[in-house]
């Protein structure tokens, strides 16, 4: 390449190199595909309420949306995927279609929606990121086109209420985590030893949910008893983004170092693995067949 | 059968159904017959309002609704037939990708090119949705379904493609569906499950649906494993229990099963 590819993209934060699960997955692919981008953060410019991130510029061409732009990085040679199969290509689309529709939802709820990590968490990062005056209305704005599309795409009649279409959300991202991680297994990536496009998305999924301090997070307690995928996020942050990894001392993800907390984390574990249990039984006795199963 | 009942599978009229609808309600048939229930099949105009969830199709068994097809497997399992069991924890979480698949791509393809692009909605879905009522609610209803699913489209980011763009997702996901079919007869091998249901029913509806033009069709040919698929599974479950009624190669069989 004679010039460098530019790569416009929200900035990081909480050991991540971007905020945003959109732009992480960019930057994850670029890593794995050894493709050189110059990332400019578009924080603290008029650029995040015009631009539509992540946005990648190159020869006066621009591109936008991650699938589109890992195409163009394909064409330009840059491809994580050349040594999958052609069945391993295809599960790819499906399981990036699995995390959009399951997985999506409910991280945009527990970001945008969810009233305790929008007011402590979410609106202040985004407020102090984005210069005066846009700080007054770009987490607005997001958080409404969060709500809608969850709304839009998930709220059918009877559960018209936002409270009501949170249950299923939640369970079908839990689901969606649960099938992940059995597809995971006990490998580094999900397609042997090297990562792919579909490592990059679940990466940019997974990622700000682990790294990030929500105040009230029961998605991400979920998350944290699936060692697996913690272990998959924190593998690709020490070996690919080392910046990172060099201010985080030891493996806990949510990266305080207070002893009381830790204990408090464990016991939180406990706890959650106790109701998960309780509530597998439940499940168990809820779907038992009310006549012996017959097998045709 | 341990199912008390008959299942009525429940949907709109045949001169009133769209593409995406009748895909829908004969993946469910597929399953049904499938799983070896007797399925019988009823149309009515107003079926959307009926559902309890506004989709359709519904079953309704005994003193029990159900719709769409996710909680129609899970019903169905928790009355004691499913046909997935066999699979272990990945190949499940595969099938469930599979499906997510078909939902995202062919489904949202569907209703694009049913209310998005312009032609094929003055000419094909309007007058069809709206075809049981009087002047002036069928330009209300039609124009509302119209209105809401464009919103849905915008809100999912698919507003920006045209009609191009929507074609070449169609034949990207076939294409994925051929490499994961390969050359066995079933999705995973000799048993069909619901992901099988689900790609007969859409890929069929897409093959035999008239629409303005036949590109989609076209780009559903071009992958003779699924056309073989589709063929397959038509002559398993279909040809043979349509004893009294039209041939098999209509839409929707409406005849009941003993």
């Amino acid at each position: 390449m004679a010039e460098p590819m530019e790569l416009l993209c929200w900035g990081g934060d909480w050991d991540l190199p971007s905020v945003h699960t959109d732009s992480l997955i960019v930057l994850a692919y670029a890593k794995f595909s050894g493709a050189k981008l110059a990332v400019k953060s578009i924080d603290w410019t008029w650029r995040t309420i015009t631009a539509s991130v992540p946005q990648l510029h190159y020869e006066a061409s621009t591109v936008t949306e991650p699938t589109q732009i890992l195409n163009f990085l394909r064409k330009q040679r840059f491809n994580a995927d050349y040594e999958l199969t052609a069945k391993q290509g295809a599960d790819t689309m499906a399981y990036i279609a699995l995390l959009e529709e399951k997985l999506r939802p409910a991280l945009l709820h527990t970001f945008w929606v969810d009233a305790d990590n929008y007011a402590n968490l979410t609106r202040p990062w985004f407020t102090s990121h984005s210069p005066f005056p846009l700080n007054f209305f770009v987490p607005g704005r997001q958080a409404s086109l969060a709500l809608s599309r969850i709304l839009l795409t998930k709220a059918e009649s009877p559960l018209l209420n936002i409270t009501e279409v949170e249950g299923k959300i939640y369970s079908e991202a839990k689901e969606c985590l649960n099938l992940l991680s059995h597809r995971l297994g006990n490998f580094h990536f999900f397609f042997g030893d090297t990562p792919t496009s579909l490592d990059a998305f679940v990466f940019g999924h997974i990622a700000p949910l682990i790294k990030a301090p929500l105040p009230s997070g029961q998605l991400q307690k979920h998350l944290n008893q699936l060692d697996n995928l913690c272990q998959f996020c924190n593998t690709i942050l020490k070996n690919y983004f080392n910046a990172s990894a060099e201010k985080r001392t030891d493996c806990s993800p949510t990266a305080i170092h207070d002893p009381v907390d830790a204990n408090l984390q464990k016991l939180t574990q406990l706890v959650n693995k106790e109701s998960n249990l309780i509530e597998k039984m439940d499940d168990n006795l809820r779907s038992s067949p009310q006549h012996r199963p017959h097998r045709h | 059968m341990s199912l008390a009942a008959e299942a009525f599978v429940s949907q709109i009229a045949e001169d009133q159904i769209l593409l995406s609808d009748s895909a829908s309600s004969l993946a469910v048939q597929t399953f049904l017959r499938m799983c070896g229930l007797p399925v019988q099949v009823s149309c009515c105009a107003n079926a959307e309002y009926m559902s309890p969830s506004g989709k359709v199709p519904f079953i309704h068994v005994g003193n029990q609704v159900v719709s769409e097809l996710g909680p129609i497997v899970q019903f169905i399992k928790a009355k004691g037939h499913s046909l997935s069991d066999g699979l272990d924890d990945v190949q499940r979480a595969e099938m469930k990708a599979y499906m997510e698949l078909v939902n995202n791509m062919l489904l949202t393809a569907e209703l694009y090119i049913q209310w998005c692009d312009d032609y094929t909605a003055t000419e094909i879905s309007r007058p069809r949705y709206s075809s049981p009522y009087s002047w002036p609610l069928n330009h209300i209803l039609a124009y509302q379904k119209q209105w809401e699913v464009r919103r849905k489209m915008n809100a999912i980011g698919w507003s920006g493609k045209n009609l191009e763009q929507v074609y070449e997702d169609v034949s990207q996901c076939c294409q994925a569906l051929s490499q994961r079919l390969g050359t066995q007869p079933y999705f995973f091998n000799k048993q069909p499950t619901e992901l099988d249901a689900l790609v007969f029913g859409h890929l069929f509806t897409i093959l035999t649906t008239q629409l303005t033009n036949d590109e989609l069709a076209e780009k559903v040919k071009s992958y003779t494993n699924l056309l073989s698929f589709c063929h397959r599974i038509e002559q398993t479950y279909f040809k043979e229990h349509d004893r009294e009624s039209q041939s098999g190669s209509s839409r929707h069989s409406k005849g009941s099963l003993p």
